[in-house]
């Protein structure tokens, strides 16, 4: 089996991305790229626009299936590439803009896809009890504002609080991979550090976190393993401790051809 | 009470108290009559039918311009199998079965064939109502004497205790859709997709099948509103349903729910079409010629969504 550069590692990967290439029409997104990411790993996919790291997401994620190469989850190969087949593996991507309906409540965002139901007279009705605990419980937990009614419209919490939310919708249906796609932008600093935080407690109790950034400082700080993609191809994959930030943004501004400094990489 | 405020009928609430109250007042001998209290609960049914389809469709952001058309070639269809001989019960099964396939296919063009449902749903309206010409040479017999006194055209067009069968039939559809909509995962996912069809889909949502039953419900609540028109009135013409679909969509609108989707309430819905029935048959009763209705339902619009509109915002602001 092919290891990935930089990170030789006899365990099996988590998910594993063989030869993927993906085209629209003529714009070849994705070309050839290979990448295993392991349990228990933060993962840093870091990239211009355009260097196909959302690209790489939405085929891991079941949102579209690549035009060429496979894709292994567990040792599996996946055949049918669905949003609801990723998230029954235990995957969820937490993007920037999307994962929560604001004319939804909060606890019907919370359960959305997944929403509880119980039999009166045989037919499935949503456990509205159920619904309200079990979230107000999760925005508890999460340090989420007392004030927050689950019952009101999800729409009156600031956007810290929503990617907050996301994450613990998405760590509480025990899921083994967080995908967490620019989580803190448009975010204040203090939002930033508090997701921040909770990547790298995700990470320790077990999770496989991929975050995407282009802020190559942040995620150097938290991140074990980095991954550079440039133009649709991985130009770098290295531990964290191998590189600085420095030398890793030289490699982002230079397009991924010359590394400018640090050590050399395949 | 501050969710009270922020619902999204809570304009047609206070615009149907307001009616009721004024003509109450202003006109009883005419308002209390039972003549008026029987044709209102008959026409607030056959349009609130048709708006409650519709209320499903608007929620997740399309439109269906096809149910006046719809409404015309299933009731015509429905006639037209009972003036053959063939019993109620399988006439009006094989309607609704019409008004289903009709359903599948705007939703199939829309979700597969990505053509906005506005433009698949006004192709509808022409093909429906050119059908109906083709097929019936502009001629429509009315619905024969035993199909009349049968149980199932008693059982939609007669009434009980003095009420409007098909009035009780619509209330009762709408607080069983709207149990739908609040109640169920089905309702869950409607909302949704309306509100946020992206996010949604991230969350495993299945968009097609809710939009495709949207469009479905939409076609079916049309046909059973043309059936509730013929077993009570049965002659009719080829221009049955002419114009109703923008009656329809006129009392979703009014009734609060958002033209952008993943907004509104059957209650919004059902008082839409009593409000629009109400005051037209006021309008007839103060001598005002019928002609008028059109001219009203345009004001009548402009001025609710705009009282919609501003209360949303003084709500945003505050």
């Amino acid at each position: 089996m092919r290891t990935t550069d930089g990170a030789a590692d006899s365990r099996q990967p988590l998910i594993s991305i063989k030869n993927v290439s993906l085209s629209y029409g003529n714009f070849k997104a994705l070309t050839d790229v290979s990448v295993d990411f392991f349990q228990g790993e933060l993962v840093g996919l870091v990239g211009d626009n355009g260097a196909g790291k959302t690209t790489l997401i939405r085929i891991i994620s079941g949102i579209n299936p690549p035009t060429s190469g496979e894709v292994y989850f567990d040792g599996e190969k996946i055949t049918k590439f669905h949003p609801k087949k990723a998230m029954d593996l235990g995957l969820e991507c937490i993007q920037q803009s999307i994962g929560i309906c604001d004319n939804l409540s909060v606890g019907r965002n919370y359960f959305l896809g997944r929403e509880p139901v119980k039999r009166v007279l045989g037919l499935p009705f949503l456990d509205k009890k159920k619904i309200r605990e079990a979230s107000a419980k999760v925005v508890h937990d999460f340090g989420l504002r007392d004030t927050v009614d689950v019952d009101d419209e999800i729409a009156l919490l600031s956007g810290g609080e929503k990617q907050t939310f996301k994450i613990a919708r998405a760590v509480t249906f025990r899921n083994r991979v967080i995908i967490m796609d620019e989580p803190t932008n448009h975010l204040s600093v203090r939002e930033r550090a508090h997701v921040n935080e909770l990547a790298v407690q995700l990470k320790q109790q077990g999770l496989l976190v991929i975050y995407i950034t282009h802020d190559i400082f942040q995620i150097h700080r938290i991140a074990d393993r980095i991954v550079i993609m440039e133009n649709g191809r991985k130009v770098t994959d290295v531990p964290r401790d191998a590189m600085s930030a420095d030398a890793l943004e030289g490699i982002i501004r230079d397009g991924g051809r010359a590394p400018s400094k640090g050590p050399k990489v395949a | 009470m501050r969710r009270f405020v922020k619902r999204s009928d809570i304009g047609i609430i206070i615009g149907c108290i307001f009616v009721f109250l004024l003509f109450s007042i202003w006109n009883p001998q005419q308002w209390f009559n039972w003549g008026t209290i029987s044709n209102v609960g008959q026409y607030t049914a056959i349009l609130g039918l048709l708006a409650i389809g519709q209320t499903f469709v608007i929620l997740v952001r399309e439109i269906d311009l096809s149910v006046g058309s719809v409404y015309g070639v299933v009731g015509i269809t429905f006639l037209g199998l009972e003036s053959s001989n063939v019993s109620v019960l399988v006439s009006f099964i094989v309607a609704m079965l019409l008004a289903l396939l009709i359903g599948l296919v705007n939703a199939v063009v829309v979700i597969h064939g990505k053509v906005p449902s506005m433009i698949v749903t006004l192709g509808g309206l022409f093909f429906y109502r050119g059908l109906i010409y083709v097929t019936t040479h502009g001629a429509v017999a009315g619905t024969p004497q035993p199909a009349r006194e049968n149980w199932l055209s008693q059982f939609f067009g007669g009434h009980w205790l003095g009420i409007e069968n098909g009035f009780l039939l619509v209330l009762l559809l709408a607080f069983l859709s709207a149990t739908a909509l609040y109640q169920t995962r089905f309702g869950n996912h409607l909302f949704a997709l309306g509100g946020d069809p992206a996010s949604a889909e991230s969350q495993g949502v299945p968009v097609n099948r809710i939009k495709a039953s949207a469009f479905c419900l939409s076609s079916l609540f049309a046909g059973l509103s043309a059936i509730v028109t013929l077993a009570n009135n049965p002659s009719t013409n080829v221009s049955l349903g002419t114009g109703m679909e923008l009656q329809s969509i006129a009392a979703v609108v009014v009734g609060g729910t958002l033209l952008t989707g993943g907004r509104g309430t059957m209650l919004g819905t059902i008082l839409g079409a009593f409000f629009l029935t109400a005051v037209r048959s006021e309008m007839i009763a103060l001598g005002a010629p019928p002609s008028w209705y059109i001219a009203f339902v345009g004001i009548a619009l402009l001025v609710i969504v705009t009282i919609n509109t501003l209360l949303a915002k003084r709500l945003k602001a505050a």
